[in-house]
């Protein structure tokens, strides 16, 4: 985590401005490569956890443990579901045929279609996610500005310091802090865990969201704010601001339009790095909670050596990175002027 | 007689239910006057309330869930079946055979033909009366002798089913290929519930005290009270069973009072847990992790040398640093609830001095010896494993622990100097699966124990009906593996559960945690 902002990508400068191109074809074929990009970005990945999975060792003999020797019935039905005779090539692409079709392959452990068994799981991630992220991001950038404001002062020096030590606690200690905090030594206010009512979702009963999503928040939260006033900063310094202050414009409309929008960029970024590893890191988080997502799920079948749920919740995993990724590269483009007239001019 | 005192037990059993009117009233008195007078049960005395929903979180669980009632996997899979189905004979808490769905069991006298009554008036959650064929298609879906399930291995093998018969409603006639004793002691398996005919595990349909009402595989299940039940009705209107993959969760979930029960409490928990106002459960069990020494293999081949190594382990200590002290000792034998167990051999303690002269004696002076040992046999074995290096270093044995990730691979039953890992069982059906031969059912034979004696002993034991003559066979069996065996049982295993300030019912079983299970005894 600590070294993402030295990983940014400077999306204005990674596009080369096509050219004698107009508006929208020209944002099409931009569109269309860094679709290409991520299409093949996917690819790879596939690869490699398919590679990955099939290195795991005989998933056979994992599964059944001891009675391997003892249950010979059971050793020939797991290796007919997992085509154990084919070559690796040809299961690789029976498997990313599978993958293109929606077909994601039955589950070893209990014998039922993937796709059924984790779309719930990934929905409830994706909630969790996305609610950490709403809460999160106004928050985060709110801390920024004032931060920011009283740059060098009292306040800033309090405000970093604290977000530092934040940032610095894994969000296990925070969920654990919360939890006996709230939930079981000190008050008694909201559930330590996610009793799943079987028909619904875990947000059917809101109290039990709240431990889960406010840890995530916190773990993120301090590095997005830490960003975002590092940028603001920057954008404050510059020659437009100092421009616009000397044409006695009010200095909250400098700060909201001239420094904000500008920092921005950075934030999205950062943001959405954040949301990817969410997207795949909240396995701690949902371990401590119990919260049915997909890292649980993960954690569950490398256990059971379940490996197309395993290759399944990778790929999602994956995805949810590629996506983020393009969009945050998208919205970074829009925000940025010269580099918005860089493509469609 | 064994055949005799197996009547007289079932005639007194009727008679008593007979004398006190309903069989459902004398149920639900007995296990009223239980829950109030039992001390160490949950929550202490006054009366049990109705109503309210028990939210049970059970260890573990995962994808690998099912609500097959004859293959449980996992430990909410055990909870989920021991409320949902019911065998024919149950084993009581103190790992005694009570009638069940069988109101009685009687043998011929050559022990061939075993006719089974069932007991009247009991139905499934769908409505349907209980028959004899149900029965016997339960039986027959778990010994199918092609692929027996987990309760069928022993049966599969002696049934035989051309000659069983369906006689009537109530009564079936199983009839086996070889005599065999102890037929009812393999009826009373948790998986071996009694399913109806057109079973479909979809929605499964059992007799027990809870119906199925839904289930989401590694997440939660649940249940609700069925009122027909013919034993006495559940406290309970619905019963939950959550899947808990991280131990602290749970406990953090029984602290703040969002589930009422959990089985298996961390042993460091259990302050905390006592601290918040729940309360533990602690009850024996017959579980034991043993070290196996390959009676085939060099140096383990010369029986001195097996000796020594069983004099150099002091139980105790193993009890209290691997267990937290939550366990009973061991004397080198398995089964303790079997009431065949030579509890007259003396107890074997650490004896280094008597360890070093067989040693001597074996010319084996400054042994070196591999043990090999593996976190999936379950957390004790490696903690036993370092402690036994410690005390054999006393005796000049230099042990060498080899940790191999999978211990379950290709080697395991190979291994000269291991562990391994056994739940409560009987003598016989331990011994044929643990001490035959692999063709005559010793799939797990760690030892390679082959001593025609003792398989005589055990083989005529299980053919003998009188329970005195078997029970001379058995201590006869015993003591040869008490003098040469391949083991090394230090101790079992104490069941350690919580529950929850309220929770009132609970009773400690030898047999399964949580007072087997039996939610329909606890109220909330």
């Amino acid at each position: 985590m600590t070294d993402v902002a030295t990983l940014l990508p400077d999306p204005p400068e990674e596009v080369a401005p096509p050219r004698r191109q107009h508006g929208a074809a020209a944002w099409a074929v931009w569109l269309a490569r860094r679709l290409g990009l991520a299409v093949l970005t996917l690819w790879l990945v596939s690869v490699l956890v398919f590679l990955a999975t099939a290195a795991l060792g005989d998933p056979v003999r994992a599964i059944l443990g001891r009675d391997y020797n003892s249950n010979p019935g059971r050793v020939a039905q797991l290796e007919e579901l997992l085509n154990a005779d084919q070559s690796i090539v040809s299961r690789y692409f029976d498997w990313l045929g599978g993958l293109l079709t929606g077909d994601l392959g039955v589950s070893l452990a209990n014998q039922r279609p993937v796709s059924e068994l984790i779309s719930a799981n990934v929905v409830n991630t994706l909630v969790l996610v996305l609610l950490s992220a709403v809460l999160m991001i106004p928050l985060a950038f709110a801390i920024a500005m004032i931060s920011a404001h009283y740059r060098r002062k009292r306040p800033d020096t309090v405000i970093q310091t604290i977000l530092l030590a934040m940032a610095g606690l894994p969000e296990f200690v925070i969920g654990v802090l919360l939890i006996a905090l709230l939930a079981t030594t000190v008050f008694k206010v909201f559930p330590a865990v996610t009793i799943s009512s079987p028909t619904g979702h875990p947000w059917d009963n809101p109290d039990a969201m709240v431990l889960p999503t406010l840890t995530l928040v916190l773990a993120v939260a301090p590095y997005v704010s830490r960003i975002v006033r590092a940028s603001l900063l920057e954008v404050i310094d510059s020659d437009y601001v100092e421009l616009a202050r000397l044409k006695g414009i009010p200095e909250k409309v400098v700060m909201r339009k001239h420094a904000l929008l500008n920092a921005i960029v950075p934030g999205i970024q950062v943001i959405a790095l954040q949301l990817a590893w969410l997207a795949g890191g909240v396995v701690v988080v949902e371990t401590l909670f119990s919260y049915p997502g997909v890292g649980l799920q993960l954690v569950d079948s490398v256990r059971n050596h379940d490996v197309p749920m395993v290759q399944a919740l990778s790929m999602i995993i994956a995805g949810v990175y590629v996506v983020v990724n393009v969009v945050a590269d998208v919205l970074s483009i829009l925000l940025t002027p010269r580099a918005r007239t860089a493509i469609s001019s | 007689m064994n055949q005799n005192s197996r009547r007289n037990r079932d005639f007194s059993r009727r008679q008593f239910l007979k004398y006190s009117g309903l069989g459902v009233a004398a149920v639900a008195g007995s296990s009223f006057l239980a829950a109030c007078g039992g001390d160490d049960g949950g929550g202490g005395g006054g009366q049990q309330s109705s109503g309210g929903i028990l939210i049970h979180g059970a260890t573990g669980g995962g994808s690998k869930d099912t609500l097959d009632p004859h293959a449980p996997v996992t430990n909410p899979d055990i909870a989920r079946v021991s409320n949902l189905f019911e065998p024919l004979f149950f084993w009581n808490n103190d790992y005694e055979l009570e009638p069940a769905l069988a109101e009685s069991v009687e043998s011929s006298k050559d022990g061939k033909t075993w006719t089974v009554k069932m007991r009247q008036g009991v139905t499934f959650h769908n409505g349907k009366t209980v028959t004899a064929e149900d029965a016997w298609f339960s039986i027959q879906r778990v010994a199918d002798p092609k692929a027996p399930l987990s309760a069928g291995g022993q049966l599969s093998q002696i049934l035989d089913s051309g000659s069983t018969k369906v006689v009537d409603e109530t009564t079936l006639q199983l009839a086996l290929k070889v005599p065999y004793a102890l037929l009812d002691s393999l009826l009373a398996e948790y998986t071996l519930g009694i399913i109806p005919t057109d079973f479909d595990v979809a929605n499964p349909v059992g007799t027990g005290a809870f119906a199925f009402k839904s289930f989401d595989p590694g997440k939660t299940s649940t249940f609700t009270k069925y009122a027909d039940y013919w034993g006495d009705p559940a406290f309970v209107d619905e019963l939950q069973i959550q899947d808990f993959s991280d131990d602290s969760a749970k406990v953090n979930a029984l602290q703040a009072g969002q589930i009422q029960t959990v089985d298996n409490l961390p042993y460091n928990l259990i302050d905390t847990i006592k601290g918040a106002g729940g309360g533990v459960l602690v009850a024996e069990t017959g579980a034991w992790v043993p070290f196996t020494m390959r009676v085939d293999s060099a140096p383990f081949s010369d029986v001195r040398v097996r000796q020594a190594m069983r004099l150099i382990v002091d139980r105790q200590q193993m009890i209290d640093q691997t267990l937290s002290g939550y366990g009973s000792l061991g004397n080198d034998l398995y089964a303790p609830f079997d009431p065949a167990y030579a509890s007259d051999l003396p107890q074997r303690e650490q004896d280094i001095d008597q360890a070093k002269s067989l040693l001597k004696e074996a010319g084996q002076e400054g042994l070196q010896v591999e043990l090999f040992t593996g976190d999936d046999i379950g957390s004790v074995a490696p903690a036993a494993a370092n402690l036994f290096v410690e005390q054999a270093k006393l005796a000049g044995v230099d042990v060498k622990v080899t940790k191999k990730t999978p211990f379950y691979d290709d080697n395991y039953l190979s291994y000269p100097f291991a562990q391994d890992f056994w739940n409560t069982r009987n003598y016989i059906p331990q011994a044929v699966v643990g001490t035959f031969p692999p063709d005559q059912g010793g799939t797990y034979n760690e030892t390679h124990w082959d001593n025609q004696e003792h398989l005589d002993l055990v083989n005529q034991a299980a053919q003998t009906l009188d329970e005195a003559k078997r029970t001379e066979l058995l201590h006869a069996a015993q003591e040869i593996e008490y003098n040469e065996g391949g083991y090394i049982i230090w101790g079992f295993r104490q069941q350690v559960d919580g529950y929850g300030t309220n929770v009132q019912g609970l009773e400690p079983s030898k047999y399964l945690p949580l007072g087997s299970y039996k939610f329909h005894k606890v109220s909330v």
